[in-house]
């Protein structure tokens, strides 16, 4: 009867509880549409560098990563990088030799790390040859063919076709130098792959650089991301000695990036849960002031405080509970279409490419989302209802009577 | 009734008095009231307005607190409960009849009439058949399923006292029930609580400015100034 009660009287005013049963279904609305867009820049921003740059596992030196020096390499890369493939896990590896080195076209010169890589299995990994602003990916017979960023290209003021200079230090520390044509110009998510990143065939570079199936690192890349620690304990045993790093460790960034939208999440969770505490109050404060003699003569007959209490109390979640799950349903269709249709932001992906992003903008939200924002909903319609709840059982039934 | 029963004290209070200070002034709105109530009384509280009529019927409700003196209540002294002893004395003890608000707007007549039995936690079929019995008693039937912005005056009034009735309580207490209502409906009422008076045996205690309900009463207890002034049995 108090749930009959509690129920009936949301509808008492049903344009007032209207009101609140709408900012209610907002306010989730809102909060799940926010950490898609949210969450479909993080993600997109993390599988994009994972899937140019990053890759799911790298294997180097342990020395390699603080002191990019030649010598720190693995040995028998190449042979080894096939043996990886053959894992069922692994979708993709790719060896690479690098060298820090400086880039010199007639114009100008700068630095760059330049990557010797294996095309065919690199562009598996980094799928680098869909990338290309300009150019191919080293499918001409050219001799020396080299890919730059096409921010470094542009710092170089260098174009396909030219003639660039490669420098650097051979295994003895004596610099050696090359002659290489730009072939492409790739254009990824990755501002640092742009700017200052040269691809060369590995044959090409260690040539020059007198090492033959030397490299410095491996690149994997799986089939599911949550394969990762399985992967990396299948590999730990094959390369005794050697650092094995999930894309977690190798990009920090990434990981807080990812951490980041889950504050974001509490944040705006907090944010919602105020500004709906306030109306709420207000609303079920307006609704106990006006039933104050009703409220007044239930007490005198015999309904106690717990019960008059609870009444108020179930109202409000009732408002909530109507308008909860309108406001999880809304956000859920919303995500699903837009999880498929994805939001079209190349009018401003220029600016955004600059951060890393891709155009199309895929939100999604964890389940875990929708059980947040009804539970905070819930807890929030609770926490609105204590005061007017509260003030409901402080009344004296005799001066609530004669209120007239 | 037998004659045991009619006998039994459901009420007494000695010697009440009751102070207002809210004022710079303080007001006594009772001085030294001793009354005694029977079962099966069916009593008109008198006076003109400011008499302390009022502050009489909530404190022997247990809704006010008498600034000295004691009430009893079917051996039970009152003045004695906490608030929310209070409050479960009131619902297993007393019936409450006010000028008006006495319904849920939100539950139908019926429903209205259950609400009490319902706090008592009595099981629903009795509930259910009694809160019918007593809207037919009361030739509300029709309306049992009706809300009370749809029910006249006196039938929300009607629908009141046999909510109180419902609850089975030691006496109602009705504090001016017919103010609000024109002079037919009015007598219609008191009719109305005069039959369940005798058929239920309900001891009435209820307030009055009206001379034609005056007139139905029993016994009429006249206050002036906080004072008993006047106590008469009618046959
Ligand atoms: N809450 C209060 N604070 C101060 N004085 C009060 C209060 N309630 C009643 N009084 C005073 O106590 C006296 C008795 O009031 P009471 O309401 O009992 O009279 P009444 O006989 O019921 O009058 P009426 O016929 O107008 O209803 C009056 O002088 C009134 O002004
Ligand atoms: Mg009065």
């Amino acid at each position: 009867m108090l749930i009959t009660i509690a129920w009936r009287n949301v509808w008492r005013n049903w344009g007032r509880s209207l009101v609140v049963i709408g900012s209610i279904v907002i306010g989730i609305w809102a909060l799940i549409f926010m950490l898609g867009f949210m969450n479909g820049f993080t993600i997109s921003y993390v599988n994009g560098s994972i899937r140019n740059e990053v890759s799911h596992i790298q294997v180097h030196h342990p020395d390699f990563r603080e002191d990019y020096d030649i010598e720190f390499n693995i040995t028998d890369g190449v042979a080894r990088t096939k043996e990886i493939l053959k894992l069922p896990e692994v979708k993709a590896a790719a060896p690479r030799s690098i060298v820090n080195g400086m880039l010199s076209s007639p114009r100008k010169a700068g630095g760059a790390r330049i990557m010797g890589i294996i095309p065919e299995l690199e562009k598996e990994v980094t799928r680098h040859d869909s990338l290309l602003a300009e150019g191919v990916y080293f499918t001409g017979d050219q001799r020396n063919p080299v890919i730059l960023g096409i921010d470094l290209a542009e710092d170089l003021r260098t174009e396909v076709g030219s003639k660039i200079i490669l420098t650097f230090q051979n295994e003895n520390h004596d610099l050696v130098a090359g002659a290489f044509r730009v072939t492409g110009l790739l254009n990824t998510t990755s501002p640092i792959i742009n700017k200052s990143r040269a691809y060369v065939r590995m044959e090409d570079l260690n040539r020059i650089l007198g090492t033959d199936d030397d490299v410095h690192e491996i690149a994997v890349y799986l089939n599911d991301p949550e394969q990762v620690p399985v992967v990396m304990d299948e590999l730990q045993p094959r390369f005794d000695g050697m650092d094995i790093e999930s894309w977690r460790s190798i990009s920090p960034d990434l990981e807080l990036f990812l951490s980041m939208t889950d504050s974001f999440l509490w944040i705006l969770v907090g944010i919602i849960m105020v500004a709906l505490v306030f109306g709420i109050i207000n609303t079920m404060l307006m609704a106990v002031l006006e039933r104050y003699r009703e409220l007044g003569m239930l007490m005198a007959v015999g309904m106690n405080r717990i019960r008059v209490f609870l009444m108020i109390v179930i109202e409000t979640l009732f408002l909530s509970l109507v308008g909860g799950p309108i406001g999880v349903l809304a956000g859920f269709l919303t995500m699903h279409w837009l999880g498929i249709q994805g939001i079209d932001l190349s009018a401003y992906s220029e600016g955004l490419r600059e951060f890393g992003y891709s155009s199309i903008l895929y939100p999604y939200v964890a389940d875990k989302t929708y059980l947040i924002a009804s539970s905070g909903v819930i807890i929030t319609a609770i926490l609105g209802a204590l005061y007017p709840a509260y003030k409901a059982i402080r009344l004296n039934p005799i001066e609530a009577l004669h209120t007239v | 009734m037998e004659t045991t029963e009619e006998q039994k004290t459901v009420i007494r209070t000695t010697d009440i008095s009751k102070t207002y200070h809210e004022s710079k002034i303080p007001v006594q709105a009772l001085k030294d009231v001793d009354l005694e109530i029977r079962h099966g009384e069916f009593i008109a509280i008198v006076g003109p307005s400011g008499s302390g009529k009022t502050t009489l019927l909530n404190i022997i409700g247990g809704l006010d607190n008498p600034t000295t003196g004691s009430i009893i209540i079917d051996g039970t002294d009152i003045s004695k409960l906490k608030e929310s002893q209070m409050i479960d004395f009131r619902l297993h003890n007393i019936g409450f009849v006010f000028q008006q608000y006495n319904l849920i707007p939100v539950l139908t007549a019926r429903e209205n009439v259950e609400f009490i039995m319902l706090l008592q936690k009595k099981h629903k079929n009795e509930m259910e058949s009694r809160a019918m019995s007593l809207l037919e008693e009361v030739g509300l039937t029709d309306k049992a399923n009706v809300r009370p912005s749809e029910l006249s005056g006196g039938q929300q009034q009607r629908v009141a006292v046999i909510r109180a009735l419902a609850s089975r309580p030691k006496f109602i207490l009705a504090d001016e029930p017919t103010a609000n209502l024109d002079s037919t409906s009015a007598a219609n009422l008191l009719d109305m609580m005069a039959r369940m008076n005798r058929e239920e045996g309900m001891t009435f205690v209820f307030s009055t400015h009206d001379q034609r309900v005056i007139d139905k009463a029993r016994r009429v207890v006249t206050l002036e100034d906080g004072k008993i002034i006047s106590d008469e049995v009618r046959s």
